[in-house]
C-alpha cells in the first residue's frame, strides 16, 4: 500500500500534463443535453469517445448503460467498477455550452455530473500514460436514469444483470474534492399531488385552493416528531402549482424526501405522512394523492472497513481532509448488494444545480489521482473477502 | 447551370474522421499545418477552442503543428487566456509594424500568413459555442486526401442530400440569402453551389492564399472565393458539411454593415474584372437612421474597404518564406 501511496504525487503531475484531454472530454460530453430518460445522444458520444480511447471492450448492457472495459492481467480476479451517472437535471432547451476560463469551467450540469463523466472517459488514456495495469478488469460505466424519477434504474439494472462478483467500486461525482461517502441513508422520495375539479360542482360551497391544501400537508409534516436517533429528517424540496396570481389554484404538487439511517424509521415516517395525506384529502374533499417516486435502503461500510481506511490513507497522502457524508447515489445500490464502494468528489465548485455552475480546473488532477489510488488499493486485494456490516 | 461541382466536391465531415489516415497523408506529403484564430474580445470562447484543438489534433493526433492567435487589440482577457492555454498569441498591429495599421478580421487573416509556418492554413472563427475538432479536421480532409482540392469552405446545419426523394432546405444566414446569393445568381451562377459562402471557417494551401489580396473587414470571405474562382476555377474548391454551428446572433444593424462591406468588395471585384462600369466612385459610408428624441439622426459608419495586396508582394514575406 505504501508503495502505491508514494506514487500519488507523481501521478498528479502526469495527470496535470493531460489537462487538455481531460477538459476536452468533460466539455464534449457535458455539452450534450441528457435529461433523465433522454440520454440517448450522450450515450452515443460516450461510446464514441471510449472507442476512440481504445478500451478493450466497449458496449452497452441490456438497459443501454454504456460500458467500457479495460482488461486486467488476471482472469480470476473479479472486476472493479468506476461509475458516473450520465443524466442531468437540465432539459435539452437549456444552453449546455460551457465557458472555459483560466481556472474554471462554467455551464449547466458541469457539477452534476459532466466532470465525473469526463473523468471516467479520460481514465483509459490516463492509466496508459501512467503505465498502470490492474489485475482486475476495470469497468467504466456511465449509468443512465439515476436522478429523480429515474430512481437509479440504470445502476440497479447493471448490477442486477452483471454475471460475475464485483470486487469493489468507486462512484465519481464532480464535487466536492475531499468528500468521502461510504454510507447511504434509507430514503423514500415522494410527491403529493392535489387536484381540484375546475367544474362548478355541488360538492364545494367554497372552492378549496390546492396550494393551501398542500400548505396544510406541510404544516402537518412539520408537526411530526422526528427522533434524533435513529437520525431522521423530512426534506421539503420542491413545490409547484397554480395558474396566475388572482385565480384559485386547482392543482399543486409537493416533492419531499424522508431520510434516515434506519429503514424502519423511514417506513414509519412514510406511514405517518400517508395518514396525514389521507386525512386532509378526506376532510377537505379533494383529490390528494401520495406517490412514491423512489426509495433506497440504508447501508454502510464501517469506518474500519479496509476500503474506507485505504481511501482515507490515499486522501491524506494527497493532503486532502476527508469529509464523510451520506450519499443517495449509485453508492447505495452497490452497498445494498454488499459490494464495497465509496463515492468521491473530483474538484471544488459553486452554484451546484444552477445553469451557471462552475468548477475549478486546478484541483481536478488531484481528484483523479485519488481515484486511481483507491483503484490500486482495491486491486491490491485490501478489500477482498470483507463482509459489509 | 450544371451542378456537377456540388455533387463532386461536397463532403460531410464524417468522411474524414479517420484521423490516423489524415496524419499519415500529412506525414507522407511532408506538410506543416497551422491553425489560425482571428480574435477580438473572445474571452468566453477562445479557451475552449484552443483546448479542444490542442488536445485532439495536436496531442492525440499530430495533425496541427501550431495554433496561432492573431488579435485585433482585445480589451478583455482574450490574449492572456489564449496564451495560458498554449496558443502562440500575436497582436496584429505588431506584425509587419512598418505597414499602415488597419483593424479587421481580414487584416488578421492576412498577417497570419506571415506568422504561421504551415503549408496549409486553417482559419476558424473564435465565437463558436459548440466548437469541436471536426471543424478543423473536416476542412483538412479534402485538402489532404484529394490533390486537386486547394481550398475548402465550411457549411453547416442543413446537410444537403442529392438523392432522389431526399430534398432538404439548404442555405446560409440572412446576409448570405439576401445579399450574396442574389449577387452570385446574377453574376456567377456557378458559385451559388457554395452553400454558405460567408462561413468563417475555411482552409487552404499557402500557395493560394499568398497570391490573393485580403480585404481588411467583412468582405474577406467573399473576395477569397471570387479571387480563387477567377484565378484557379471552381474545381480547386471543396465544401464540407460540419453539422451544426452555434454562435452569437448579430442584430440587423450589424448585418447591414456586413452587407455593405460585402457589396463594396463584390462591386470592386466586378469592376476590376471589367464586368461592370460605374460612372462615379462608390461612397464609403454606411448610413443608418435612429429615432433620437423624436428626431431622425443618421448613424454613419465609414467602411473604407481597404485591401491588403497578395502577401507574396511583401518583401519581408518573400524573404521569410524564400519565395
Amino acid at each position: 500500500m505504501d508503495d502505491h501511496l508514494d506514487k500519488l504525487h507523481g501521478f498528479v503531475d502526469t495527470i496535470t500534463s493531460m489537462k487538455e484531454t481531460i477538459i476536452t472530454n468533460i466539455v464534449l460530453i457535458g455539452q450534450i443535453p441528457a435529461p433523465t430518460f433522454k440520454e440517448k445522444k450522450r450515450i452515443g458520444v460516450f461510446m464514441e469517445r471510449l472507442a476512440e480511447f481504445q478500451v478493450d471492450e466497449c458496449t452497452t448492457d441490456g438497459y443501454r448503460n454504456p460500458i467500457g472495459i479495460i482488461k486486467g492481467t488476471s482472469e480470476k480476479k473479479p472486476p472493479i467498477f468506476v461509475v458516473a451517472h450520465l443524466d442531468t437535471i437540465f432539459s435539452k432547451d437549456i444552453d449546455h455550452y460551457y465557458t472555459i476560463k483560466e481556472n474554471s469551467i462554467t455551464g449547466a450540469g458541469i457539477m452534476d455530473n459532466s466532470v465525473g463523466v469526463g473523468v471516467l472517459l479520460s481514465l483509459p488514456e490516463i492509466l496508459r500514460k501512467l503505465n498502470l495495469r490492474f489485475e482486475s478488469d476495470i469497468v467504466l460505466a456511465g449509468v443512465i436514469q439515476s436522478l429523480g424519477k429515474g430512481n437509479l434504474r440504470g445502476i440497479r439494472h447493471l448490477l442486477k444483470t452483471w454475471a460475475t462478483p464485483i470486487r469493489g467500486a468507486v462512484c465519481i461525482e464532480a464535487t466536492e474534492l475531499g468528500r468521502l461517502s461510504y454510507y447511504t441513508d434509507g430514503m423514500i422520495r415522494c410527491e403529493v399531488e392535489c387536484n381540484i375539479s375546475s367544474d362548478n360542482g355541488w360538492e364545494h360551497k367554497f372552492k378549496p385552493n390546492a396550494i393551501l391544501i398542500l400548505n396544510e400537508v406541510i404544516n402537518q409534516i412539520l408537526k411530526l416528531r422526528l427522533p434524533q436517533r435513529p437520525r431522521s429528517r423530512v426534506i421539503i424540496g420542491k413545490t409547484s402549482g397554480g395558474f396566475k396570481h388572482g385565480v384559485i389554484a386547482y392543482n399543486a404538487t409537493l416533492g419531499f424526501e424522508i431520510q434516515s439511517n434506519s429503514d424502519k424509521m423511514v417506513k414509519s415516517i412514510f406511514n405517518n405522512i400517508k395518514d396525514v395525506v389521507e386525512g386532509i384529502g378526506h376532510e377537505h374533499e379533494v383529490d390528494l394523492k401520495l406517490k412514491t417516486l423512489s426509495n433506497i435502503h440504508a447501508a454502510r461500510l464501517n469506518f474500519a472497513h479496509p476500503l474506507v481506511k485505504s481511501t482515507v490513507a490515499v486522501m491524506k497522502k494527497l493532503d486532502l481532509v476527508p469529509i464523510s457524508e451520506p450519499s443517495e447515489s449509485e453508492l447505495s445500490i452497490f452497498l445494498a448488494r454488499k459490494i464495497p464502494a465509496v463515492t468521491l468528489g473530483i474538484t471544488r465548485g459553486e452554484n451546484y444545480h444552477q445553469k451557471n455552475a462552475t468548477v475549478e480546473i486546478e484541483p481536478i488532477s488531484k481528484g483523479i489521482a485519488q481515484i486511481i489510488g483507491v483503484l490500486m488499493a482495491i486491486d491490491s486485494g485490501g478489500c477482498d473477502e470483507e463482509q459489509l456490516a | 447551370m450544371k451542378s456537377s461541382w456540388l455533387e463532386k466536391n461536397t463532403f460531410h465531415y464524417s468522411e474524414f474522421n479517420n484521423l490516423n489516415r489524415l496524419v499519415e497523408e500529412k506525414q507522407r506529403k511532408n506538410l506543416k499545418i497551422s491553425l489560425c484564430l482571428p480574435t477580438l474580445n473572445e474571452e468566453k470562447t477562445i479557451a475552449k477552442e484552443i483546448l479542444i484543438m490542442k488536445s485532439e489534433l495536436m496531442t492525440r493526433y499530430p495533425l496541427l503543428d501550431e495554433i496561432v492567435v492573431i488579435d485585433s487589440g482585445s480589451t478583455d482577457k482574450t490574449r492572456d487566456i489564449a496564451s495560458a492555454f498554449g496558443a502562440d498569441v500575436y497582436e496584429a498591429a505588431e506584425i509587419l509594424p512598418h505597414l499602415e495599421t488597419f483593424k479587421g478580421k481580414g487584416e488578421n487573416l492576412w498577417k497570419a500568413l506571415y506568422i504561421a509556418q504551415g503549408d496549409i492554413i486553417v482559419y476558424l472563427d473564435t465565437d463558436i459555442k459548440n466548437i469541436h475538432h471536426r471543424f478543423a479536421y473536416g476542412l483538412l480532409g479534402p485538402l489532404l486526401l484529394f490533390d486537386h482540392v486547394k481550398y475548402v469552405k465550411a457549411f453547416y446545419d442543413r446537410p444537403i442530400s442529392i438523392g432522389k426523394s431526399k430534398i432538404r432546405p439548404t442555405g446560409g444566414g440572412r446576409v448570405t440569402e439576401l445579399v450574396i446569393r442574389p449577387l452570385f445568381s446574377l453574376f456567377f451562377p456557378e458559385l451559388t453551389q457554395i452553400l454558405q459562402p460567408l462561413s468563417g471557417e475555411y482552409a487552404g494551401v499557402r500557395e493560394l492564399f499568398e497570391k490573393i489580396p485580403f480585404p481588411i473587414g467583412y468582405g474577406v470571405e467573399t473576395s477569397i472565393i471570387l479571387d480563387i474562382y477567377e484565378k484557379w476555377g471552381l474545381d480547386v474548391i471543396a465544401q464540407v458539411d460540419l453539422d451544426k454551428r452555434i454562435h452569437r446572433n448579430q442584430d440587423t444593424r450589424a448585418l447591414g454593415k456586413m452587407a455593405f462591406a460585402i457589396l463594396q468588395t463584390f462591386i470592386r471585384r466586378k469592376r476590376k474584372l471589367g464586368l461592370v462600369d460605374f460612372r462615379e466612385d462608390l461612397f464609403d459610408e454606411m448610413i443608418q437612421y435612429n429615432l433620437v428624441k423624436n428626431q431622425y439622426m443618421p448613424d454613419i459608419y465609414k467602411i473604407e474597404g481597404h485591401e491588403r495586396p497578395p502577401i507574396i508582394e511583401v518583401p519581408e514575406y518573400r524573404e521569410k518564406f524564400k519565395r
